[in-house]
């Protein structure tokens, strides 16, 4: 007798968020099926293909009239149904990769990480050398010199620099904190102002400040939110709904529900994107049905796997394969958990990544992909 | 678990300020109540139209129509012993929230309203009663059995009929209390689903003590397995009971601000 496979769906789906502008539009999240469970999902070309809105794509170029319009306009909707009909794509957006930099440049960066911008003249340059890394698609701008613990960088000199970063950026952009709560108020309201219209994700809100960066960043910049909860499914809900309660759409939000590297406690982090996601779907939770966001990258750089040099373990080999290796243990275990996107470090992590996700989701065959990473030597 | 359904019961015939607007078609206070047990938390409303022996299948409509229109398609439970009226009721109804619910089939002479359900695609509340009030639990049991065997047979899935245990009044019968709790735990064994009128149990007691008498029973009942209940979502205290004991049960996650959800 011949398998049958029920496919496992849910009348509850996850919300998406949308970053960036234009033809940089990404969608994270969506679907109704559990993480990287492709295979479940209904086949839809156009919320699988990065930067491509269907009403796009179809809508008339100024200046054509109807007539002349609606043949490529049926053409393209001709095109989107062959495709929807051979491809493996699920509703869901596929799970987005972006890659982190920081406002101190290089020396915001583990050396393992800084060597790759050793051409860039300055922090915009890194953002547009990021942005050509295959597999990126998006970038997270972290304002690691803002927090007053450190460089304490006055909110003015940041705002310009998010701005000298937004404008050479190919990619939509997330713009990361200080790690200090009240800092972060002061800063996200001002870059949430300067870059009015970009559609920018701010990471994060967090129990202490969510009352400050939900009014000025969400509602008063209508730019996107991502709440923060270390590991705590019960405030992951709560924030969610304090937002919810100030006003805060659930459209503009996305979660960081935490992270840990493995080998350090990540077992509880895999247990609550498990515990959010079945409740989002299963109980048709809408407080926890936003997307989850994890950065990843800076907690892999500073696990003693990642920090100890060769010199001091040469048994464990070189010290970027072991950061790069940590990244991408991460990072694919949090996807496989329920995160629907990842922010990493090394670029190879992140090509890495980006790889998996297209031979897992998108459906690229082994050693075909165009996207260098794995070795990807298939059947040989 | 799914989370417990309310059923908001203050849309009802017998209430004077309901009957007059419902005889004079004046939409006003039936969507005043409807919004009010909305705002409450009530996820689907009980619409009492009488017995509506003459003109029932119009007011009915009418009443479906309203509300539906008025409120986003809310689902609705169509209560009358007047079948054609429900009929009538299902007719304009649109179930994108969910099914309508036939209120109600029992295993006396009400027991074709099953066969309305499963022939309309609706739910049924099925009260384990024949004539009047069952003497004890065999007696629910083997009603249950019956109206089970009725409705599997015209293709219906059980999960559409939900049970009715009878919730007695405790002024007058209150030794028969723990043979209702029992019932929803064997009816919850065998994985059907539960609802009934909870509230009975109160009749007759003053004012203040009502809600502190319905809170724990509701509460005793969800233990048991219940899974629906035809309450007044606007009793705060009822509502702060089921979200918790929902939170107990698994039902739903816990948060700091779950009562305000």
């Amino acid at each position: 007798m011949a398998n049958v496979f029920e496919k496992q769906v849910f009348a509850s789906s996850i919300g998406t968020l949308e970053i960036g502008t234009g033809e940089q539009r990404l969608v994270i999240g969506g679907g109704n099926t559990w993480p990287l469970y492709a295979f479940d999902g209904e086949p839809d070309a156009a919320a699988a293909t990065p930067g491509t809105a269907p009403a796009t794509a179809a809508a008339p170029a100024p200046g054509t009239d109807a007539a002349a319009a609606a043949p490529a306009a049926a053409a393209t909707a001709a095109a989107a149904a062959t495709q929807k009909s051979t491809s493996l794509l699920c509703s869901a957006a596929p799970p987005r990769v972006g890659l982190q930099i920081s406002d101190l440049g290089s020396e915001g960066l583990d050396a393992a990480v800084a060597s790759f911008y050793a051409d860039c003249a300055d922090v915009p340059a890194m953002a547009v050398k990021a942005a050509a890394v295959p597999g990126v698609e998006f970038i997270a701008l972290a304002f690691d010199g803002a927090n007053p613990a450190g460089a304490n960088k006055a909110v003015e000199e940041c705002v310009a620099l998010a701005q000298a970063v937004a404008q050479v950026c190919p990619l939509p952009l997330v713009v990361a904190g200080s790690g200090n709560s009240e800092k972060d108020s002061a800063l996200f309201e001002k870059i949430a102002e300067a870059l009015e219209g970009e559609n920018v994700l701010f990471v994060s809100a967090k129990e202490e400040n969510y009352k400050a960066v939900g009014a000025a960043v969400a509602l008063a910049w209508n730019q996107k939110l991502a709440a923060e909860s270390a590991v705590d499914i019960n405030l992951a809900k709560q924030l969610n709904l304090l937002l919810g309660q100030l006003g805060v759409k659930n459209e503009s939000l996305a979660m960081n529900v935490g992270c840990a590297v493995a080998g350090y406690g990540f077992e509880y982090v895999v247990s609550t994107m498990e515990r959010v996601k079945s409740t989002a779907l299963t109980q048709a939770d809408a407080s926890l049905q936003m997307p989850i966001i994890t950065p990843v990258g800076a907690d892999a750089w500073n696990v003693k796997e990642s920090l100890a040099e060769e010199a001091d373990y040469p048994q464990w080999g070189p010290r970027e394969e072991r950061g790069i290796q940590m990244e991408v243990v991460t990072a694919a275990a949090c996807l496989a958990a329920g995160s629907d996107a990842v922010i990493l470090l090394h670029p190879t992590a992140a090509t890495t990544i980006a790889t998996l996700v297209e031979l897992l989701i998108i459906g690229g065959s082994p050693g075909k992909s165009d996207l260098p990473g794995f070795n990807l030597k298939g059947g040989e | 678990m799914a989370r417990f359904c309310i059923i908001g019961e203050r849309i009802h015939f017998i209430s004077p300020v309901i009957r007059e607007a419902m005889l004079a078609r004046d939409p006003g206070p039936v969507i005043q109540r409807a919004k009010e047990q909305l705002d409450a938390g009530a996820d689907y409303l009980d619409v009492n139209i009488g017995p509506a022996e003459s003109g029932g299948e119009e007011l009915m409509k009418w009443a479906v129509r309203l509300l539906q229109d008025e409120f986003n398609n809310v689902p609705l439970c169509l209560d009358t012993a007047n079948s054609k009226a429900i009929e009538a009721g299902i007719s304009v109804y649109d179930r994108s929230r969910g099914k309508p619910i036939v209120n109600s089939a029992d295993a006396g002479e009400r027991i074709a309203n099953i066969d309305l359900a499963a022939d309309n695609d609706a739910i049924v509340l099925a009260l384990c009663s024949k004539a009047g009030v069952p003497a004890d639990n065999d007696e629910r049991m083997l009603y249950c059995q019956e109206l089970l065997e009725r409705g599997m047979e015209r293709g219906m899935d059980p999960e559409d009929m939900w049970f009715d245990p009878l919730f007695l009044v405790i002024k007058g019968m209150q030794e028969k209390l723990p043979d209702v709790l029992e019932a929803i735990r064997m009816l919850s064994d065998m994985g059907l689903k539960t609802t009934g009128g909870l509230s009975n149990i109160s009749n007759g007691m003053p004012k203040q003590i009502r809600p502190i008498m319905d809170s724990a029973m509701i509460a005793m009942a969800m233990q048991s397995g219940l899974t629906s209940a035809i309450i007044n979502p606007c009793d705060q205290r009822m509502m702060e009971t089921i979200k918790s004991c929902d939170v107990i049960r698994g039902n739903i996650l816990y948060a700091d601000s779950y009562l305000e959800v």
